[in-house]
């Protein structure tokens, strides 16, 4: 073919523009009894990034991504996922919009009755008709993709490691192929080595498949070598999100002590290292 | 539906097909059966998908399934106008397709049958044993807290005793209630036959001292208290809380069963009284306005018909079903291994078992005393 180099007519991953919003929270209200978890909290993820939010325990990170989930009622403010609102959708149209995002809970929540290989396969089976034999297919590269080894799909949850259940629930998320991905806390418990090689993994998702994420996070090395933009979390809003480096220039006590600590300063040198040696 | 179209030509070197559509998970049922007979087709093929939408992973997997199968049959097979990134996309999820398994193993047949039932025989008898042995280690851990009453946890019985006993007060009264009603009530019937219609006094006393109260609220307990224990006990079994009381020194069965069975060894001699009680009050009530016997007169009856040995057997039965009721629960809790169905499947073991073995071991008593003379 001679026009196989025409850019127009080459099929890509995913439709859409970069740069338009896919999650825009507006106003965020949050309160639990006389608590306030967020204060009119604004924040834009862009298609195609990948966005880290960080903060100091119990600034609302969890909170903020049960919001946008719908997961949990919030006291006031606006939502929307690719445009529409997350509360007071019809039935079907939440089904819709739901179906375009995949979710990694902290601790995986692995449905415990069932192997990891049917894990995979809820998603699909709930959404789609499809053989048996395609859906074991698409199970086994699922699980493939996320690093997993043969070994892990006929086992039951509580038979494998944390940081194999972690996997198994990334290929999950990943069943139904979603343009939006949300996971929080992927790294934690898992070891360096492990840690490492599920940042590449992400990156490479989010370059072949073109996905936006939402990611939170503890892990300094995680968001030098993967976020594209930062989401500070402190003072009960987003109180910046920009690239890393332009972060590191904000003058807040937290930023400075989160960023400037020995764990950060750590992070740093071992990111300028991988660009230079890369 | 703008599913997936593939179209066919010809070019010279054999078939080209043409995709055209969104090859994505949305539409794989679709399109995946017709690449499957593209597999299977013979000679030289040449697959164009520049014109397709969108391209996800189901479809590159797809694509990589029909190129894969068919070069390792030796046919010629090409897939063209696909950028980088989209050829990378499919080497990327053809290696990371895993040979393996999907499901656990497991035989069919007659062979599965007779293996599944010579599981289910190793199953019991472990079981067996592990229950025995867990009796053996709650008496023993008894045993000790005895020695050092300091290490007895008096606030956690209370709270126990609390739950298992004052709680249940209103559902055991009102059941035996109602059962000294209905038992007063049939006995007229029948002895009314005989003229004999006083001697409802009799049966209503013997019944409830003797079984019938003490039988009762055992179940009741059972069901309310022992699959409590099961149930808390195996949600902590899963989200591992035992194995850190463990690590901190605190033994587990120290601090959550010895309180369990205490508590339910101390409430049960007490409910079943307050039950048989109960029940004596039912029968009065029905004796009162139906064969018209006043209630002053039920009592001194009652006092007359019923030996006091009676009231002793249903009080030494009830504390032993406490414990029995108490060590199934909490037995079947500590076994609560991998899954949240579990909880349910042992909870359910738990409430049967306890209720089994106080049938049975009501069955022994009842020999028992009788070898006593406590007829």
């Amino acid at each position: 073919m001679t026009d196989g180099n025409d850019q127009s007519a080459r099929p890509v991953a995913i439709n859409g523009r970069k740069g338009e919003a896919v999650i825009e929270v507006k106003n965020l209200v949050n309160r639990f009894g006389d608590q306030t978890v967020h204060e009119d909290l604004d924040l834009t993820v862009k298609r195609g990034e990948i966005i880290g939010v960080v903060g100091g325990s119990g600034t609302g990170k969890t909170v903020l991504m049960r919001s946008i989930l719908s997961l949990q009622h919030f006291a006031s403010g606006e939502i929307s996922i690719f445009g529409k609102p997350v509360t007071g959708l019809a039935e079907g149209e939440e089904l819709e919009v739901r179906r375009q995002f995949g979710v990694l809970f902290q601790n995986g929540a692995l449905f415990s009755t069932l192997t990891v290989a049917e894990n995979v396969q809820v998603p699909l089976r709930e959404f789609f008709h499809m053989q048996q034999d395609l859906m074991d297919e698409i199970a086994a590269y699922k699980l493939g993709l996320t690093g997993l080894g043969p070994e892990a799909a006929p086992k039951y949850p509580s038979e494998l490691s944390g940081g194999m259940r972690k996997r198994a629930a990334l290929a999950r998320a990943l069943a139904l192929d979603p343009r939006l991905l949300f996971l929080d806390e992927p790294t934690a418990g898992l070891d360096p080595v492990g840690a490492a090689a599920f940042d590449n993994l992400i990156l490479d998702l989010k370059e072949s498949l073109g996905l936006t994420v939402f990611l939170i996070t503890h892990d300094l090395d995680t968001l030098y070598a993967i976020c594209d933009r930062v989401a500070v979390l402190a003072d009960k809003k987003v109180l910046a999100a920009a690239p890393i480096k332009e972060l590191l220039e904000i003058d807040h006590p937290w930023i400075q002590e989160y960023f400037h600590g020995p764990r950060g300063r750590a992070a740093l040198a071992g990111a300028d290292a991988n660009q230079q040696m890369a | 539906m703008d599913g997936v179209q593939l179209q066919e030509t010809e070019n010279g070197k054999g078939a080209l097909i043409t995709v055209s559509g969104r090859l994505t998970v949305r539409f794989a049922d679709q399109f995946s059966p017709k690449f499957r007979d593209l597999e299977a087709r013979d000679g030289p093929l040449q697959v164009d998908i520049s014109d397709a939408d969108r391209i996800d992973t189901v479809g590159a997997w797809v694509l990589y399934r029909l190129r894969s199968v068919r070069q390792e049959a030796g046919k010629e097979t090409e897939i063209v106008g696909a950028s980088d990134d989209m050829e990378q996309l499919i080497q990327q999820i053809g290696d990371a397709k895993l040979d393996t398994r999907m499901r656990p193993e497991k035989r069919g047949g007659p062979l599965g049958l007779l293996e599944r039932f010579g599981g289910h025989i190793v199953e019991g008898t472990l079981q067996l044993g592990a229950f025995l042995a867990f009796l053996g280690v709650t008496m023993m851990a008894l045993g000790r807290t005895v020695l050092h009453p300091r290490r007895l946890r008096g606030a956690a019985i209370f709270r126990q005793a609390e739950t298992v006993g004052v709680e249940a007060l209103g559902i055991i009264g009102l059941m035996s209630f109602l059962v000294g009603i209905v038992i007063a009530q049939q006995g007229a019937v029948q002895l009314r036959q005989f003229g004999a219609e006083v001697f409802v006094i009799n049966l209503v006393g013997r019944i409830t001292f003797r079984e019938l109260g003490v039988l009762m609220t055992a179940i009741m307990v059972a069901g309310r208290s022992g699959s409590a224990f099961a149930a808390q006990l195996g949600s902590m079994k899963l989200a591992e809380e035992i194995d850190a009381m463990r690590t901190i020194g605190m033994p587990p069965i120290e601090v959550l069963v010895l309180p369990r069975l205490l508590a339910a060894v101390l409430a049960m001699p007490l409910l079943a009284f307050y039950g048989s009680i109960m029940a004596i009050g039912g029968g009065t009530l029905v004796s009162w306005l139906q064969l018209g016997i006043p209630p002053a007169t039920f009592i001194s009856r009652l006092q007359e018909v019923v030996p006091i040995t009676d009231v002793w057997v249903g009080l030494i039965k009830a504390p032993v079903f406490g414990l029995i009721i108490a060590v199934a629960g909490c037995f079947q809790g500590l076994q609560v291994e991998g899954n949240a169905e579990e909880v349910g499947r042992r909870t359910t073991a738990a409430v049967v078992q306890a209720i089994f073995l106080v049938i049975v071991l009501d069955a022994f008593f009842a020999v028992f005393f009788s070898m006593l003379g406590w007829l």
